[in-house]
C-alpha cells in the first residue's frame, strides 16, 4: 500500500489567472482533478495525501467531492517552502511507500503511477533526457564558464517514488545542511540514498504559465478526441 | 458494449419515454435493469405493469415516482437510485414539460417550471450521479426541434430546449474523458401528450409516433450509435 503525497500547495505567481495556480482549468476542469483522478485509478494507492495553499482547504475538499474521489484523502496546509511542504505531507503519509507528485502535472498517467509502485528500486523517479544544450554560465557577467555533458544530465520530473525513511533522511539533511531543493530525487541522492531514474513521457509537462495551460489543455482535448 | 446495462429513463409513464422503456426491453438493448422515472400517476402505474408483463425476459423493473422538476426531491432519490441499482450505465433524459403562451403571457413561475423540469433536471441527474462516482456509458437527452429556432408563442419551451441542446454539447465535451457518450435527440413532431398541448388541432395519427423516436434511440444505443452521436440529431418524419 503507497501513500500519494499531492503537492498542491504553491501559489503561481507566474500565472496571470486570479488566485491559487492549483484552480486554473484545463480543458474546463480543475487542474488539481486530473491527478486526483489519475492516482484514484491506482488500486496501490490507498492514501492521497494533498495540500492546501492557506485559505484554500474548502476549495480542495469541495473538489474532491464533487468529483467523487474514492481513495480516502488526508488534507494538509502547504509549507512556506517546497521543501517544507513535501515533509508535511510526508508527515501524514500512513505508508512506509510514498509517491510524490504535484497538481501542475495533470497529465499525468495512472499506469505511469503503477509502473513506478512496481519498480524494484526503494527509490525512483521519472526523467527526462534533455533535447537541448545547456551552458554552465556565470549569470552576472554573462561568461560562459565551461561545458556540460547533457547525456548526464536528465530533466526530473514527477511522479517519484521514495522510501518514506529515505524520503524522511533527505528532508533532515536538507535542513540541517541549510540546502535548499526544489525537488527530492537530488536532494535524497546528496544525502546518500540511492535513487534511480526510469524514463518518463513527453507529455507528463509542468504547468507553469498561461501557455503550459494551452498546451495541455491541446492535449487533453487531443487525447479525449481520438487523436483528432 | 456492457452485456447487461442499467438504464434510467425520466418522463418514462407516457410518450417517447413509454415507447423507449419498452424498447429497452429487448434483448439488443442490452440493458439487465430499466429504471423508470416519472411523477406519481395512474398512467405511470399502468405503464409499469406493462413493463413488468413484458420484461418476461428477466429485465428488472425499477419504478421511481420522481418529478424531476423539483429539485429537492432530485436531490433526495438520485442517492436513494444509486444505492438501490448501483452504477447507471445509460440515462435518458426523456421527461418534458410546456405551456405554450405568447411573451405577453408568460407567468414567470410557469417559466421556471419549464426550465426546472427540461433543463435543471436532466442537469441535476447527471450531476447527483457524477457525484455519487457513477461512470455513464450514454448519456441520452431528449431535445426538440424546437430548441433549433423560434417559433411565436414557444418562448419558453423553445428556449429550455435550446438550452439543453448546447448543454448537451457541453456534456458531450467535458465527460469524454471518462468514455461517456453524450446523445442529443431532437424530435420533430411526434404524437404525446406534449405535443397536443403544442398543436392542439393536429390529428397525431398524421405524424411522428413516440416508437419512431424510441427506435432511433435504440439505434443510438448500440454499437452504430458511436458514429453519429457528434451533434445535435434531428429526428423527423
Amino acid at each position: 500500500m503507497v501513500s500519494l503525497l499531492l503537492l498542491n500547495g504553491g501559489v503561481g505567481s507566474r500565472f496571470l489567472a486570479d488566485g491559487p495556480k492549483q484552480f486554473v482549468v484545463i480543458n474546463g476542469v480543475p487542474i488539481l482533478v486530473y491527478a486526483l483522478k489519475a492516482a484514484d485509478g491506482v488500486p496501490e494507492i490507498t492514501q492521497i495525501v494533498v495540500n492546501y495553499p492557506p485559505g484554500h482547504a474548502n476549495t480542495v475538499r469541495e473538489i474532491v467531492r464533487d468529483y467523487a474521489i474514492a481513495t480516502p484523502v488526508t488534507y494538509v496546509e502547504a509549507g512556506a517552502s517546497r521543501q517544507e511542504s513535501g515533509a508535511k505531507l510526508l508527515a501524514a503519509a500512513k505508508h512506509d511507500v510514498v509517491v510524490i507528485h504535484e497538481s501542475a502535472r495533470p497529465l499525468v498517467q495512472a499506469s505511469e503511477f503503477s509502473r513506478l509502485i512496481a519498480s524494484a528500486h526503494r527509490n525512483v523517479g521519472y526523467m527526462r533526457e534533455i533535447p537541448f544544450t545547456v551552458a554552465p554560465v556565470d549569470p552576472e557577467t554573462h561568461r560562459v564558464t565551461g561545458s556540460l555533458d547533457r547525456t548526464r544530465l536528465r530533466n526530473v520530473q514527477l511522479p517519484q517514488k521514495f522510501a518514506g525513511d529515505d524520503l524522511r533522511r533527505g528532508y533532515e539533511y536538507a535542513l540541517n545542511e541549510g540546502r535548499t531543493y526544489t525537488e527530492d530525487a537530488t536532494m535524497c541522492a546528496d544525502a546518500g540514498a540511492d535513487v534511480y531514474f526510469m524514463d518518463g513521457s513527453e507529455y507528463n509537462i509542468k504547468v507553469t504559465t498561461p501557455g503550459d495551460m494551452n498546451i495541455a489543455s491541446l492535449i487533453v482535448s487531443r487525447w479525449v478526441n481520438d487523436g483528432e | 458494449m456492457m452485456v447487461s446495462r442499467t438504464a434510467l429513463i425520466t418522463g418514462a409513464s407516457k410518450g417517447i419515454g413509454r415507447a423507449t422503456a419498452l424498447r429497452l426491453l429487448r434483448a439488443d438493448a442490452q440493458v439487465g435493469t430499466l429504471v423508470v422515472v416519472a411523477r406519481a400517476s395512474d398512467a405511470f402505474a399502468s405503464t409499469v405493469e406493462e413493463l413488468r408483463r413484458a420484461a418476461a425476459n428477466g429485465v428488472e423493473i425499477v419504478d421511481v415516482a420522481l418529478d424531476v422538476g423539483d429539485r429537492e426531491a432530485l436531490v433526495a432519490t438520485v442517492p436513494q437510485i444509486h444505492t438501490r441499482v448501483g452504477n447507471v450505465d445509460v440515462l435518458v433524459n426523456n421527461a418534458g414539460y410546456t405551456n405554450p403562451v405568447a411573451i405577453h403571457q408568460v407567468d414567470f413561475a410557469d417559466f421556471e417550471r419549464t426550465m426546472a423540469v427540461n433543463v435543471y433536471g436532466p442537469f441535476g441527474l447527471v450531476q447527483e450521479l457524477l457525484h455519487r462516482g457513477n461512470r455513464f456509458e450514454i448519456i441520452v437527452n431528449v431535445a426538440s426541434t424546437a430548441g433549433m429556432n423560434g417559433r411565436a408563442g414557444w418562448l419558453t419551451y423553445s428556449a429550455s430546449k435550446a438550452a439543453l441542446i448546447n448543454m448537451s454539447e457541453v456534456m458531450r465535451e467535458e465527460l469524454k474523458v471518462d468514455g461517456t457518450r453524450v446523445v442529443c435527440l431532437s424530435p420533430g413532431r411526434t404524437a404525446t401528450d406534449l405535443r397536443r398541448v403544442l398543436a392542439p388541432e393536429e390529428d397525431p395519427a398524421t405524424i411522428m409516433q413516440p416508437e419512431d423516436v424510441a427506435e432511433v434511440i435504440g439505434v443510438m444505443l448500440g454499437p452504430a450509435g458511436q458514429f453519429i452521436d457528434q451533434q445535435n440529431v434531428v429526428v423527423r418524419h
